[in-house]
């Protein structure tokens, strides 16, 4: 229960320095993108095992231990695993008689029931590895910049993009803090004789709950601060900011690219 | 009280400690503490910001993922299998320093009143207890009784918080920066009641804080902490002659011993653990005398 952070890898920057780390932000979000979509895609075993290969290997050379996002992973694995279940019990699909291996009233157990849930699962890994890895190596200043270059030619129908942004940014940036917060609040808790770490899964969610008023008081009152601050220092969102550091895509940055779509086309049709 | 009342109330050997150990964003907070706490010692545990110091005091009541041999509660490992922890935590009081985080009710009464039930006292005793420490705190009990937590002021807050952990009787209490975020009025009314509790009760007290100016009044000994090691341990006098060295790290000292660093370019051998003016005053007569 104590050290919650240790389970968390979601929304996470954990610098190595490694060229992934180093990578235009701009380069990294479209190649985000491409495997996104590719994601809706692939619709093979094989897809996914390419597509996922490729994710590994990302993962190898931004040098961020696997022990570290595998551990983080387990909470929303297990998640995943329970959905599946039920998705594999309550096939909807036709399924022709031959194909059952297991029946009872309304929950059965088919080849083709495996089948869809198998790939529904690794899309659904495949997806969120991927945009956990773009979390865990690129910063928040990188992401945000990204995200409002990318999107800037919208600034000019009136979408708001530097808003938007923003709004996406804090969100992110909101999920670390809040961990902090409930895991401060848990030890305090704990000190006081409500025993957080100990008792079985389902307790320990119920005490939760005793943390959930203080949480949103500390949340709303943050999020106070933080808009005071940022009014005290004048800012004003738009596309009239201007930008201290300027990126640059290199060669190699474009090369990758290159390699995440070429891959990506491969997995989609093997 | 304890069949082992020789033991030192909390004793820490060799205790170091790294959040989030083995992942890349590990982060070593103690390097290597260690020093014992008697009982009915009042310790101050003062050090600069990062020193360790509220990773030494969650250690206490075993709030961390601690290892074994390193911290012990009247002569027991608090990390050995088995332990109860439950009764260490209703052995150990701390006030943490932001008062908030520990209230768990929402109406004064009940949340002063939360140890107590937890630790299974009648309802008779219990209310006994929650009026006698919101009393003594200076919240009247029939008038904050069925207050809302949340609509107090910070410095009430925190009264409630320290009531909360009075109404435990716990042999240890430990406050955490107990004068950070109250405007100077709220932290002199807490210092009197602190020297109050101080006196009153047969408590050990630990004070945790960067500042010795506070904490001087209440303790007579200081443990210096820094980049989560000891790096001073002694009498609170002793530890005030090497006021050169906490003023480099960034302690705060008490306005007599500033004055004497000061007064030190005109008198080189005054000396510097002077714990209130009439002291420094007296020396310098001496030293005028002379002259």
């Amino acid at each position: 229960m104590l050290e919650l952070q240790r389970n968390v890898v979601f929304g996470q920057f954990v610098d190595t320095g490694s060229f992934i780390h180093r990578m235009d932000p701009r380069i990294k979000l479209a190649a985000t993108f491409v495997m996104l979509v590719a994601s809706f895609l692939i619709d093979s075993f094989l897809g996914f095992g390419l597509a996922l290969l490729l994710v590994v290997l990302i993962q190898v050379s931004s040098r961020i231990p696997s022990g570290y996002v595998l551990r983080g992973s387990a909470f929303f694995l297990g998640f995943l695993l329970f959905i599946l279940l039920f998705q594999v019990l309550f096939y909807p699909g036709e399924v022709p008689e031959s194909s059952y291996l297991w029946r009872w009233g309304i929950l059965s157990i088919s080849t083709e029931g495996l089948r869809s849930a198998g790939i529904l699962g690794l899309r659904v890994i495949f997806l969120y590895f991927i945009t956990t890895m773009l979390m865990l190596t690129t910063s928040l200043v990188d992401l945000t910049n990204g995200l409002e270059l990318i999107f800037s030619p919208l600034q000019r129908l009136g979408v708001p993009v530097n808003e938007l942004v923003l709004v996406f940014v804090i969100a992110i940036k909101f999920v670390p803090i809040f961990i902090d917060e409930v895991e401060r609040l848990a030890r305090a808790q704990t000190a006081r004789g409500v025993p957080f770490d100990e008792g079985g899964a389902f307790t320990r969610a119920r005490r939760l709950g005793r943390l959930l008023v203080p949480i949103f008081i500390s949340g709303f009152h943050r999020a106070d601060l933080l808009s005071i601050a940022m009014h005290t220092r004048c800012y004003r969102g738009g596309r009239y900011r201007t930008k201290f550091r300027q990126m640059s895509a290199r060669p190699s940055d474009w090369a990758i690219l290159a390699l995440v779509v070429v891959w990506m086309i491969m997995a989609w049709q093997a | 009280m304890t069949p082992d009342s020789d033991a030192p109330i909390i004793e820490l050997r060799g205790f170091r400690y790294t959040y989030l150990e083995g992942t890349p964003r590990a982060n070593e907070a103690v390097r290597d503490v260690s020093f014992s706490i008697r009982r009915g010692e009042r310790v101050a545990i003062v050090g600069p910001t990062q020193s360790g110091k509220s990773t030494v005091v969650d250690s206490f009541a075993h709030l961390l993922r601690l290892k074994r041999e390193q911290v012990f509660f009247e002569g027991d490992d608090v990390a050995a299998p088995g332990y109860d922890r439950s009764a260490l935590r209703r052995k150990v009081g701390i006030v943490f320093e932001r008062p908030d985080s520990q209230l768990v009710e929402d109406v004064v009464g009940a949340d002063v009143a939360f140890g107590p039930t937890a630790a299974g006292l009648s309802a008779e005793e219990t209310r006994q207890r929650v009026e006698e420490s919101l009393n003594s705190l200076g919240l009247p009990y029939p008038e904050y009784r069925l207050r809302y937590v949340h609509a107090l002021s910070g410095g009430q807050r925190r009264r409630v918080a320290i009531a909360g952990v009075l109404a435990m009787h716990t042999p240890l209490l430990v406050l955490d920066e107990p004068m950070a975020g109250l405007d100077p009025r709220g932290q002199r009314e807490l210092l009197e009641l602190l020297e109050l509790l101080a006196d009153d009760r047969d408590l050990t007290l630990v004070v945790c804080s960067a500042s010795l100016d506070d904490a001087s009044l209440l303790c007579d000994r200081v443990v210096v902490l820094d980049e989560g090691r000891v790096v001073m341990d002694g009498p609170l006098r002793e530890v005030l002659r090497d006021a050169d060295a906490l003023a480099q790290l960034d302690i705060t000292l008490p306005e007599s011993v500033n004055g004497a660093r000061e007064l030190r370019k005109l008198f080189p051998d005054l000396p510097a653990d002077l714990l209130t003016e009439e002291e420094l005053e007296a020396e310098l007569l001496k030293r005028l005398d002379v002259s």
